[in-house]
Parts: structure tokens; C-alpha cells; sequence
């Protein structure tokens, strides 16, 4: 599975288009799959965290991320004092998966309208976490202890959204049922 | 108790006594007890009983069970953890049923009942035990298990003649054919129970008709979906029959008319059942003792029709299209009733009724007016402190008690349902099983600490996001004294807490989690528990591809699970690449 950062920008506050994102030779079904972990539990947790500590996360992920980074200042961008702006990330060269940096994942954050997916290793990804709980140096993104502990309990345990889970029985009865129902005669439904 | 200095004066008499009375002891507890009493009752418990269930099937290993029951006549084994019921183990787990088959082929001489539960069986063992112990099996349970065909059945049915008992419900098996069943049905006299309920199984009408006309005592038949209309005959040839699940209305419902169920039939479930074809079950309803309608096709009202029928019914099963309503109907019409499960219906709109929705007004209803309840399993939508407070009044006889919270509401009615609990575990004294899903703010840390405090006989438990902090996990944990077994999904606790947990709970020997704080990379604050005899597993976080229907490929993701259990058999030797065993050597080492 190749491993290449995409910028999706949703809202078009990038002026640059959009087609590097699609000149990328990943499959849909990869693209599909990088779009599901990007929206599935993350984004809850993320609309719950205070947007000062966001912007410092955002900040340290644009340093201490593996990609090459242009930082353009985007129009509606917040400016966060002593760090740099929003990065943007262009795929500069599709990499076959042989390239791969080893034991990378997709971290992803949405702010403001935008998504940035960073390939970060472990503990990198650990680091920018603990960065975000003990806040900044700067008095003014200082983060309340309660915000601090929700931001490492959503982010770290995973778990965002555990949905109660169906049993398999019941599954496949309203399943079947389903199918019942969107058969023309009931005949042709006869197993 | 015998004194030590009376056996020696009169040696054997006390032997003599307790010779004669050790058969009637059955229970597993009693006979738990009477084997710690000297060395020479456990030899006599040993070389007497008659029964052993081995509860996960990693605990011991079978030449154990062979060394201290050689002469065991029924023996019960279970594989994977429950929460396999819910798609959420990984298929190729474990729990393979081929070690104890070998041993059971050489050894246990004098077998006669199997019961596998979720567990993995192949043909071949089968095929083994048919070879070996096929003349004298008189029964066989598949529950719940997979990996095996109907090439599998086929050996069953040829070679075991005394077979009382074959029951394969909910199993995962390959359909090669339907000659398993003609083999059963031309080799066997004396089937009492056949049951393939919720499987993929596909039968001939006249193989089921042979088997009812062969086996005069055949009382209990569930089947997989075949046409109710075929089964016409096989219902003419076993007038004996006294419980009916399965088939399937594919029919006009006006065709159904003529359908007459045996005469004796007090326990009854007819799969994809509307409301039309519903009165065929009324000339029996007053006969039911237990009706199924998890799988009918019925609405709210239907099921007031149906239950006001039927006021013997002991136990009722169906989804929680009865609603509030239906349970009001059930609280005034059945008084005998001892056990309800309502299981969650579909979510999505126009799919089930309107009014199918159970919240607190139909539990104060049930508690007030079935008084003899003793299991009651519930999926509700809304809930209230006092609902629970009157559960925990009227029904004293409760010995089973699971409630899940849905997440259908934003907001429920009445929470946290600190008070309600307590007031509820308070009242039922009974009680020895405790399942209670909810949600954040659902039970605080102090509610958490009532469950500790007010659990004094409950041997499992499983909590679903519930408590706020580690402190309610650790003060839950100094309670609970007679806790076998805990599972909990979704609860923020870290690592450390768990396993401080875990040794605080004195009777503990198994725990399921998932969903936790994870606080180390690697599961290394789970160490804090290790112990001797206790095993530690962990299946690492998964994003598992899946096909669904509406969406095509869903990507699904499945946060980490911890299993940890007493063994007396060592660390597995058979862990798929899915599951890691947490050995504390190893992490020292690295």
C-alpha cells in the first residue's frame, strides 16, 4: 500500500488546483480507503479539541513531518503566532510502495476546512500528541488540563466511536429481510 | 467432615458412605467442594463425575482432563470469547476442536454427550468421532462452531445409530448436499432433538418426513428456511412433536390457510412470519410455552394479538418491535413468564414499526406484572432511575439481568443511572449475571462503585461504557467478590487501572476488553498483571475490509482487544498472526 500525503482541499480555499491530488496513481478503492480513515472516529474527536491546541499540533506535525513541505499561506488561514502557517502538501513524486519509510502512518487533521494527512512513524505521531496535551511554551496557547486530558483520551485510546456491535444472527436476519423485501416476486426469493 | 483419627479406627466406612452418596452430588460446586475435602474424595469425584464443562478450552489441556476424569460421560467445551457472537473476533481465533477429538477418540471410553460453542470443527474430526465414538454418541452440539461441511454430517449420520440428540445451531457449515440427513434418517430410531436452525443448511422434505416417521420420539425439530408449505407432511408424521423453529413463508399468505401445526406443539418460532399467516399459530397459542419471534416478519400490534393469546408462555424472544405496548400486553396476559429477550431491531426508517421502541414505561409494566421472572435481556431506547428501582422491587427472582442503551435518542430521559443500579442490584438478590451497555455519562464513577458494592453473587459481568475515570474501575474492583468473569467494551480506563483491577477482583479468572486507554505501545502497563497461570493475549487494533450491501467495500475499524485467563495448560501454542500472547520475559528482555 503506497504511502504518499495527499491534501484534500474540500472548499477550495487553495487557490492552487486540485489535479496533483489526482495525478496520484493510487486506485479509487485506495483513495476510498484513505478517505474512510481519514473521516471515520477522528473527526469527532478532533471537533471536540480547543482550536488553539489544534493549531500548535498542526504546527509541530508541519515540522516534524517526513515529507517536503511547502508552506503557502492559504487565504483563511488563522496565523498562529510563532509557528509556521498551514502547510500544503503536493505530492512531489508518486513512490512505489518499495520506497515505503518504514512503520509510517497516516495522521490526520482537520482544521478550519482543510485536511492534511501527514505519514508520520510511532513515536513521532506520540510526540505530537504529548505536544498537544502539555501545550505550548507560549503562554497563550496555554490548554486547561481537562481540554489536555480529553485530547490524549481521544486521540490515543482509538476508540472515538465504538459502535454497538449487532449479533451475527440478527445481522443476517434483517439482512435476508432486506433482500425480501427488494424482490419483485416472492418467488425468486426462495433460497 | 471426616475426622482423621475415625477413618483410621473404622477404614472404608467412610468411604462406603461417601460411595453411595457421591453419585447424587451434581452439581459442579458441590462437587467442586466435596474434591477439596481429602485426597481420597477427590479420587472418588474423580472416577464419579459425570459431567465437566471447561468453560474457555485454553484452560487446560485434554491429557489433563483424561488424567483426573477418565470416565467422564458429557463434557462441554467452549472456544472464543463471546464477543465472536458479535463479528468482533477475528474468524481464525482458535478454539480447535482436533487436540480434544484425538483424545477423546483414544481415552474417554465412556463419552456420551459432546457440546462444542464456538469453536472451530472440521469434517475430520468428525469423521473421528464418528469412527470411535459414533455407537455410543447420544449427543452431539455444534453450537455456534464453524469449519466443518455436511461431508462432516455425513459420517455422523451413517455411523452414529444412538444419537439422541444433533443440534448445529447458528453454525457456519459448507453445503455439499442434503444426504447427511437421508443417512441420519435411514440409520437412526431414537432422535429426540434435530436442530439446524440458523444455518445454511438445505434439506428434502421427504428426508424430514423419514426421520418423523422413524423416530416415534422425536420432540423438538429447528430447521434452516425452507418452505413451510413442504413441510406439511413431516408435520402430519410427528404428532409427538412439541417444539417447531425455522422454515419460511415464500408463498401468498392466503395459501397458508391450510397449514395445521402437531397438536402438541408448546414451543414455537416460524421464521419470516407477517401478519397475515400469523393465525395459523393461534390454535396452539394457548399451548405456548415458549415462543420465537426474533425472526418473524411482525409489528407492534401483532404481537399484542399474539401474546394475548398465550397466556402460558414461559419464555418469549423477539425483537423490540413489541414495544412498550406489547410489553404492557405481555405483563397483563403472562404471568408464568420467567425469561424475555428483546434483541435490537433494524435502525434504519420504515424498516420496523413506528411504535417498536422499548423504553421505561414497558419495563415498569413487565416488572409489576411478572413477578417470576428470572432472565430478562433488553435493548432499550430511553430509561429512567426508577424504572431500574422497580426491577429491583418486583422481580425477586431474577437471576439474569442485561440492558443495552442504544444510541437511537441524543438524549436520554434520566441519566446517569447511578441510583436506579444500585436500587436494582440491591433488590435482586438473585442475581449471578449482569450485563449493563450504556454510554459516556451513562454510570459515573460513583454508579460504577455501586456495581462493585451491590454484586455480591454475580459471576459475569459485561459493562459497556460505563464509569468516567480509572478511580470508579478501581473501586469497582474492591467489590464484586464472587466475579468469574468481566467483559467491558468502550470504557476509558487505562492499562494500569485495568490490571490493578484485575488484581483486586479475588475471583476473577477471565477478562475481555476492548476499547481502553491505551497508555503503552506495546500493552506493557497490562504487565502489571502478570501473574502465575495467567495468561495474557492481546489482538492488536485491525481495520478489517468488509462488503455492505449499500456501500459496497466499508472499511471497518476494530480497536484492540485484551484477553487474559487462568491456564493451567501454558501459553497457547496455536495463536493466528491476529492474536500476540504478552509474555513478561520477553518484554523484560527487550
Amino acid at each position: 500500500m503506497s504511502r504518499t500525503t495527499v491534501e484534500l482541499d474540500f472548499f477550495g480555499m487553495e487557490k492552487e488546483s486540485s489535479s496533483s491530488s489526482s495525478s496520484s496513481s493510487k486506485s479509487q478503492f485506495q483513495k476510498f480507503l484513505d478517505r474512510q480513515r481519514s473521516f471515520r472516529g477522528i473527526q469527532s474527536a478532533i471537533s471536540k479539541i480547543n482550536p488553539e491546541v489544534l493549531k500548535s499540533v498542526i504546527a509541530s506535525a508541519a515540522n516534524q513531518g517526513s515529507e517536503a513541505c511547502n508552506a503557502i499561506p492559504s487565504k483563511n488561514a488563522v496565523s498562529v503566532p510563532s509557528s509556521p502557517v498551514l502547510p500544503v502538501y503536493t505530492p512531489p513524486i508518486v513512490r512505489p510502495s518499495s520506497e515505503n519509510l518504514p512503520d509510517t502512518a497516516p495522521l490526520t487533521i482537520f482544521y478550519n476546512g482543510t485536511v492534511s494527512v501527514f505519514d508520520v512513524p510511532q513515536e513521532k505521531a506520540e510526540n505530537i500528541l504529548k505536544l498537544a496535551v502539555e501545550g505550548t511554551s507560549d503562554p497563550k496557547v496555554a490548554v486547561p488540563s481537562s481540554d489536555q486530558q480529553q485530547l490524549l483520551d481521544t486521540l490515543s485510546c482509538g476508540i472515538a466511536d465504538l459502535p454497538i456491535a449487532r449479533r451475527k444472527s440478527l445481522q443476517r436476519f434483517l439482512e435476508k429481510r432486506k433482500e425480501r423485501l427488494t424482490c419483485i416476486s416472492p418467488y425468486a426469493c426462495y433460497t | 467432615m471426616e475426622d482423621r483419627n475415625v477413618s483410621r479406627v473404622r477404614p472404608g466406612m467412610s468411604e462406603v458412605v461417601i460411595g453411595c452418596v457421591m453419585p447424587y452430588i451434581h452439581d459442579p460446586k458441590d462437587r467442586d467442594a466435596v474434591s477439596l475435602v481429602c485426597r481420597r474424595w477427590y479420587e472418588l469425584d474423580a472416577l464419579t463425575r459425570k459431567h465437566v464443562t471447561i468453560a474457555l478450552c485454553y484452560t487446560a489441556s485434554p491429557d489433563r482432563l483424561r488424567r483426573r476424569f477418565r470416565h467422564l460421560e458429557s463434557l462441554k467445551l467452549k472456544g472464543k470469547p463471546r464477543a465472536a457472537m458479535f463479528n468482533l473476533i477475528p474468524e481464525d481465533w482458535g478454539g480447535y476442536v482436533t487436540p480434544w477429538m484425538n483424545e477423546i477418540a483414544e481415552s474417554f471410553n465412556c463419552l456420551k454427550s459432546l457440546h462444542f460453542r464456538r469453536m472451530i470443527v472440521r469434517d475430520s474430526d468428525l469423521e473421528l468421532l464418528a469412527q470411535s465414538r459414533g455407537r455410543v454418541l447420544q449427543a452431539l452440539k455444534l453450537d455456534k462452531c464453524s469449519g466443518f461441511s455436511t461431508d462432516g454430517l455425513l459420517h455422523i449420520g451413517r455411523s452414529c445409530r444412538s444419537l439422541k440428540t444433533l443440534f448445529m445451531e447458528e453454525s457456519s457449515i459448507s453445503n455439499r448436499g442434503g444426504e447427511w440427513l437421508h443417512e441420519l434418517a435411514v440409520n437412526n430410531m431414537v432422535l429426540e432433538t434435530l436442530n439446524f436452525y440458523m444455518t445454511d443448511l438445505v434439506v428434502s422434505f421427504e428426508d424430514l418426513e423419514l426421520i418423523a416417521r422413524n423416530c416415534r420420539s422425536l420432540v423438538s425439530v429447528k430447521v434452516s428456511d425452507c418452505e413451510i408449505l413442504g413441510l406439511l407432511r413431516f408435520f402430519c408424521a410427528a404428532p409427538a412433536l412439541e417444539e417447531f423453529c425455522g422454515g419460511s413463508f415464500n408463498e401468498q399468505p392466503d395459501n397458508y390457510s391450510c397449514v395445521s401445526l402437531p397438536p402438541k406443539l408448546c414451543r414455537l418460532g416460524l421464521t419470516y412470519m407477517g401478519k397475515i399467516e400469523m393465525p395459523i399459530v393461534f390454535p396452539c397459542a394457548p399451548l405456548l410455552k415458549k415462543l420465537d419471534l426474533l425472526y418473524a416478519l411482525l409489528d407492534t400490534e401483532d404481537h399484542c394479538m399474539l401474546i394475548q393469546r398465550s397466556p402460558n408462555l414461559e419464555i418469549l424472544e423477539t425483537r423490540d418491535v413489541i414495544g412498550d405496548r406489547g410489553l404492557e400486553v405481555l405483563a397483563r396476559s403472562c404471568k408464568r413468564l420467567k425469561r424475555l429477550r428483546i434483541e435490537r431491531g433494524a435502525d434504519e426508517q420504515g424498516m420496523e414499526d413506528e411504535e417498536g421502541v422499548v423504553s421505561q414505561r414497558g419495563l415498569i409494566a413487565l416488572a409489576q406484572g411478572c413477578l417470576e421472572l428470572e432472565y430478562l435481556a433488553v435493548y432499550v431506547t430511553d430509561i429512567t432511575n426508577a424504572s431500574l428501582e422497580y426491577i429491583g422491587k418486583y422481580s425477586k427472582n431474577l437471576c439474569d439481568f442485561r440492558l443495552v442503551l442504544l444510541d437511537r435518542e441524543e438524549s436520554i430521559t434520566d441519566l446517569p443511572l447511578d441510583n436506579g443500579v444500585r436500587d436494582l442490584l440491591r433488590g435482586c438478590e438473585k442475581l449471578k449475571r449482569f450485563a449493563l451497555y450504556l454510554r459516556p455519562g451513562g454510570l459515573t464513577d460513583v454508579g460504577l462503585s455501586y456495581v462493585g458494592q451491590y454484586s455480591k453473587n454475580i459471576r459475569w459481568m459485561l459493562l459497556g461504557y460505563v464509569g468516567e475515570s480509572d478511580t470508579g474501575l478501581l473501586d469497582f474492583s474492591r467489590g464484586c467478590p464472587s466475579l468469574q468473569k468481566l467483559e467491558m467494551r468502550g470504557c476509558c480506563f487505562s492499562e494500569r487501572a485495568l490490571a490493578a483491577a484485575v488484581l483486586q477482583l479475588t475471583s476473577l479468572r477471565y477478562l475481555w476488553v476492548q476499547g481502553y486507554k491505551a497508555t503503552s505501545a506495546t500493552g506493557c502497563d497490562l504487565l502489571a498483571m502478570a501473574r502465575p497461570f495467567w495468561n495474557i493475549e492481546l489482538i492488536p487494533s485491525r481495520r478489517v475490509v468488509v462488503a455492505d450491501q449499500l456501500e459496497g467495500a466499508v472499511l471497518v475499524e476494530h480497536p484492540a482487544h485484551i484477553l487474559a485467563y487462568y491456564s493451567l495448560a501454558g501459553p497457547r501454542t496455536d495463536f493466528p498472526d491476529t492474536v500476540i500472547p504478552l509474555d513478561p520475559e520477553e518484554s523484560l528482555v527487550t
